[in-house]
This record gives C-alpha cells, structure tokens and sequence, in this order.
C-alpha cells in the first residue's frame, strides 16, 4: 500500500461516515417530533427541565439511561413512585431517605418548581425509546417473572413481588427498599381480598397512605397472585 | 528540545498533572460515598453531584491542557520553525486555567449549567472558546508561516479545528430532551471517538517516529489509514447511543454495526506501534517512554475497544446501559486511550525541556505499573458491580436500592484499588517533576 491509497481510504472512509451521519441526524430531527409528543412539550415541560437542570439533578440520576449512577433513573419515575411519591422526595429527602444507606440532599426545591420537575418527568416518560428501561416494560418484565418461576421455584406471587418493583420500597427478610413497611408478617394483619383491595387503591384503605395506586402496574392475575402470596407470610 | 518556544509546554504540563491529582482525591470520594453512609448534614452541602461535575470536569481540563502543551512541543519540530506567539501561549494558559478554577469553585456554589460533563455555565463556555480560538490561531498561524506540511501537522490541527467546532453544541439551552441528548453527544461521544483521537493519533506518531526512528513515509502512512477508521467507525458509532433516547429504531441497526467495527482502528493502532518498535532504526534510549506507548495501545485496546464493542450491542446494552457497567468501560478507555497518552507526552518531552539526554527511569517504572495494575482492578470491579446492577436491577427487576445493596462490596474494592492508583499518580508527578540523569553504571 502506498501513501496515496491511504490517503484515499482516509477520505473515502471520512466522507462516507460523515455524510452518512449528517443524512441521517436530518432525517432524526424529522422523526423526534412525533417519538417526543412535541405537541405535549408545554412551557412547563421546560420550566421543569430548567429546574432539573439549575439542581444538578443530573449528575446523581440518570434520564434516559445518562447522567450519574448513584441514584435511581428518572425516566418512569412518575409511573414507578407517582406524583406524590415524587414531591415527598424531593421535599423531605431526610425523611424519605433516613432508613435508606444513601441519602439524597435536600435542595430547598420550590413547590412551583416541584410541580414543573413532575411535568417534565411525566412528559419523559411518555417518549417512546425502544421500552427502555427494562424493569418498567411491560413486555419484557413477564419474562424476568417466568424466569424466577421456572429457575428459582419460587411462587408466581413471589415472581411478581421481585419483578414488579414491589421491592424498591418494601422489604422482606431485611432484603428491598425502606420506604414502605416490611412486609414479612403481612399476612397476620391482613387477608388476600384486603391486601388485593389496598394495592388497588391505598388511599381507599389509608388517607395518608404514600404507596401509588399499583392498577395500571399490576394485571389482574398478577394482582391475585401477588395478594395471595403476601397472604400466606404471617 | 530543539526551538526555544517548546519551552512552553513544560508550564501546560506543570498545571495538567496536579490537576490530575485532585481529580482522582475527587474520584475517591466518590467512591466513598458508594461504599459509606454519608450523613445529610454533608450530603446537604457537598452532594455526590457537585463532586462528579467536578472529577470529571477535572479530567477534561487536565487533559486539554496536556493536549495543548503536547501540541506547542511538537508544532515547532515538525515545522521547523518557533511559535508564532509565545505570548498567546501564555495568555490561553492563564484564560483556560482561570476558568477551570472558577467553574469548579462555581460548583460547589450550585452554579452549574446542570448537564452531565458539560456543566461548565454559559458565561464561562464564551470564555473557553476564546480561548479554543486563540490556541488555533497560534497554532494554525505558525504552521501557515512555515510551510513545511506534514500529514502529522494536518491530523493535528483538523483535529484541533473539530474539537473547538463541536464543543458550539454543548452551549445552548435544547427544549426538548431527545435533542438535548442528541446533541450532547457530539461533544461527548465526536470528542473521544472523533477528535480526541485524531489528536491522539498525531502525538502517538510524532513520538513513536522519533523514539523508533521508523521513517516519516511509513508512520504517516499508517496514521492516514487509522484516522481514515477511526472516523469511518466513529462517525455512525455515534448511534451507539442514540438506542433509547427516542430516536429512530434505525439506529440500533446503523449504531450497532459501526460500532462494533470501532475495536478495528485501535487494533491496527496497537499492530503498527508493535511493528514500528520491532522495525526501529534508533536504539531505544529510554526504555520508559515506550513502556507508556505500549500501555497506551494495550489498555487502550481494552478499555476503549474491547469493553466497548462487548456492551454497545444493542441486545446487551438494553440491559448495561447507564449501569456501573457504563463506568467501567470510562474509567479503563480514558485511562489507555488519553491518560496514558498525556503521560507518555510527558515522558517524553519533560527530559528534553529539561535537557536531559537520560533519565532515571526507576521511579517512573513503579509508578506505572502500580497505576495501570490498579486501574485493570478498578475496571473489574466496577465490571462486577455492573453486571450485579443490570441482572438484579433490569433482568430481575428488583429494584434500585436491593442492586445497590449487593454492589457495595464491590465498590468498596474499587477504593481500595483506588488509593493505589493515587499512590502510583503520585509517584509519577514526584517524578515527572524531579528528573534525573540516570547513573550510567555500566557504561
């Protein structure tokens, strides 16, 4: 090979890639619209994504898979923890976080500013990414459940229990998240229609109660399955 | 050294390495904050956020001035003639160390721009392309002056030209996330798979053509054809990251193919430096400087090629995506590919600005060995840490905080590794600015 056809395949290669990449992130502005709900995109969608952003949030969690890894990821955070879940955080971090081994600061975040970061956060979740990330697909997270069911041996309630991310606030046998109470002796309190009835609608059973509603989560065989497995624990 | 100007470059190098130091006590910390509970009350004040916007805001500048200093070192040897201005040298130093300090001060004050790595706030960005701009002139001026072209000077200043060019989309404010995020990687991602490399390219040739004494023609040869892959592959490989943001399906196929081609211009890289050193015509004269070019080619295969090409999969990475996963593959690409790099630039000029024909080297050899053997470890770990993440938090779905549990360990390891590498860094920087003659006990 001589200096010239390696000068060639520099700018061949080059060229190519380039133009290839430039074609292609047209054709993405194009097709961002209708995947983002651009039409959903409010000012206080941006109004949230400047409080986002004035706090740093970022450089702790991760949206959209980027940012920083030592928090939880922010893209379904409104499906996971809900509106007031949400505002309970990021108001109260020394409560909501004080069983927790790590903690999340407390940034004196204004109520208007809360309200903003939920818009924003409500819209990012609707962007429609590929069903990432895997824990919250709808698709793919029966398949973790089947999975636990066939390898593990253990109950489909139990399946559900892990798989559905009961465990980001409950535990059982020290082992999940400490937002919610412990769930290992749930059963002596309550029966399965009790508990069915309360994953349903929490504030049905508790006014002050800060777990989200899970209906939209849960399908109604999971549901069954998971409030007849927390039944059984007593 | 051969043209009084190079002198300058020994002060790029003197404010890059304790910058350096101070990113990795940053980093430590960090990982103390994985594998301890902070209390609130410091949390409060010193988030993990603040202390990330500052490590990794720390890593680009200390490297952009290593990169910077490298290039006023060779410049003048490969035109054959003085800088232009020794003057605007001096100035863009003091501006780009200004407004590094003032950033990282302004983060612990909460003024951020708020997006990873590219905190620094607007007002300062105008201040850093100033900056960019007068380091091109310089450059660009004295290369223009002299007229003696070289395929090494070329790969310089394009890449130099791109850097600066893409850094202009990481200004503004995006509306809309998606876009945001597309466009933040064209600095992240056209930085370290594009320009980043091509400047990297052009130090490596210049230093592995002077230490092997291999001839222009060849060396040059090969430099074309690895920039010509490494744009080719980087390029499209964008797309790598463009999977779940909300772009169009197409780019797992086009981000997935050109990028598992991205280990390719690496591994030549490595091939040719191997080669070179095999075919050399000049003894080698200090054995440490090459020990750091092949580091930097192995570890840079590793870290950047293979690690890379095993999680941008699109099947793997809807798992391994922002995982700890994700940091063992930065820590290892940016450590081979640039850190290493920077290092080896050292190695090599500051015994020349120095006058010293050869030094003594066993210092600088601990040093080494105990920085890449800790890295290779910190890689591991966060390797296990994010594999325990993406099985137990993706594939089980059984949240955050049971993965984070059953991580700590492992991140606890990555400390410990960690202060090894502190105690290797500073080794190196003792060394690096107190350069012996070596004792000639034989001769």
């Amino acid at each position: 090979m001589t200096k010239k056809i390696a000068f060639w395949i520099f700018l061949i290669g080059t060229l190519s890639s380039t133009l290839l990449f430039l074609g292609l992130t047209w054709d993405t502005q194009r097709q961002v619209a209708t995947l983002s709900h651009v039409d959903k995109l409010s000012d206080q969608v941006v109004a949230g994504k400047r409080a986002f952003e004035k706090y740093n949030c970022n450089d702790c969690h991760t949206i959209l898979g980027f940012g920083g890894y030592y928090a939880p990821d922010l893209t379904k955070v409104v499906q996971r923890v809900g509106e007031e879940g949400i505002r309970y955080r990021v108001k109260s971090p020394e409560l909501a976080f004080a069983n927790s081994f790590r903690k999340m600061p407390n940034l004196h975040v204004t109520d208007q500013e809360t309200t903003d970061l939920i818009a924003f956060f409500s819209w990012v979740g609707e962007i429609n990414n590929n069903d990432w990330p895997p824990q919250d697909s709808k698709k793919r997270l029966s398949r973790g459940e089947q999975m636990m069911v066939a390898k593990v041996g253990v109950s489909p309630g139990a399946a559900v229990f892990q798989t559905k991310g009961c465990m980001n606030c409950h535990s059982l046998r020290g082992t999940g998240g400490t937002f919610g109470p412990a769930l290992d002796k749930v059963g002596a309190r309550k029966t399965a229609e009790e508990i069915e009835k309360y994953v349903q609608n929490p504030k049905g059973g508790n006014p002050k109660a800060m777990m989200p509603s899970q209906k939209d989560n849960l399908s109604e065989r999971e549901l069954d399955e998971v409030a007849r497995f927390l039944a059984t624990l007593k | 050294m051969e043209y009084r100007s190079q002198k300058i470059a020994y002060w790029y190098f003197a404010a890059a390495l304790p910058l350096f130091v101070l990113q990795i006590l940053v980093g430590l910390w960090l990982a103390a904050n994985y594998t301890f509970t902070i209390p609130q009350s410091i949390v409060n004040v010193f988030p993990f956020s603040t202390a990330r916007a500052i490590h990794t805001n720390l890593l680009v500048l200390w490297m952009l001035l290593g990169f910077m200093g490298g290039t006023y070192y060779i410049i003048p040897e490969e035109t054959k003639s003085e800088l232009y201005s020794t003057g605007l040298a001096w100035f863009q130093l003091i501006a780009l160390l200004a407004t590094g300090v003032t950033a990282i001060v302004g983060f612990l004050f909460g003024w951020t721009q708020g997006r990873p790595l590219l905190e620094i706030p607007m007002a300062l960005d105008f201040v850093v392309v100033i900056g960019a701009l007068v380091f091109l002139f310089n450059v660009g001026m004295t290369m223009f002056k002299a007229r003696n072209w070289t395929v090494i000077q070329g790969t310089l200043l394009g890449g130099l030209v791109f850097l600066a060019l893409l850094y202009l989309f990481g200004i503004p404010f995006y509306r809309n996330v998606v876009i945001d995020w597309y466009y933040w990687w064209w600095v992240i991602h056209l930085w370290v798979e594009g320009s980043w490399e091509l400047v990297t390219a052009a130090i490596f040739a210049f230093i592995l053509m002077k230490i092997t004494g291999v001839e222009r023609q060849v060396v040059e040869k090969w430099l074309y054809v690895e920039i010509g892959l490494f744009l080719f592959t980087g390029m499209v490989g964008t797309g790598h990251h463009y999977y779940w943001i909300g772009a169009p399906r197409y780019w797992l196929w086009f981000g997935g193919f050109f990028s598992a081609l991205e280990p390719l211009p690496i591994l030549l890289m490595l091939f040719d430096t191997m080669h070179h050193v095999k075919e050399r015509k000049a003894k080698i004269i200090n054995p440490l400087t090459w020990t750091y070019a092949i580091g930097c080619a192995v570890i840079h295969l590793i870290g950047a090629g293979v690690w890379g090409f095993l999680h941008t999969l699109p099947q793997i990475n809807y798992y391994t995506h922002g995982s700890q996963v994700t940091v063992s593959h930065g820590h290892l690409a940016f450590f081979g590919a640039y850190a290493l790099l920077n290092l080896m630039t050292f190695y090599y000029a500051m015994p020349k600005l120095k006058g010293i024909a050869v030094y003594d080297d066993r210092r600088g050899k601990i040093g080494f060995w105990t920085m890449c053997s800790a890295m290779m470890i910190m890689g591991l770990t966060f390797g296990v840490a994010g594999v325990l993440q993406s099985y137990i938090e993706r594939v089980l779905g059984m949240g955050y905080m049971v993965a984070q549990g059953y991580m700590r360990l492992w991140m606890g390891v990555t400390m410990t590794a960690g202060f090894f590498f502190l105690a290797g860094l500073l080794t190196t920087v003792v060394d690096l600015f107190t350069l012996r003659p070596a004792k000639c006990i034989n001769s």
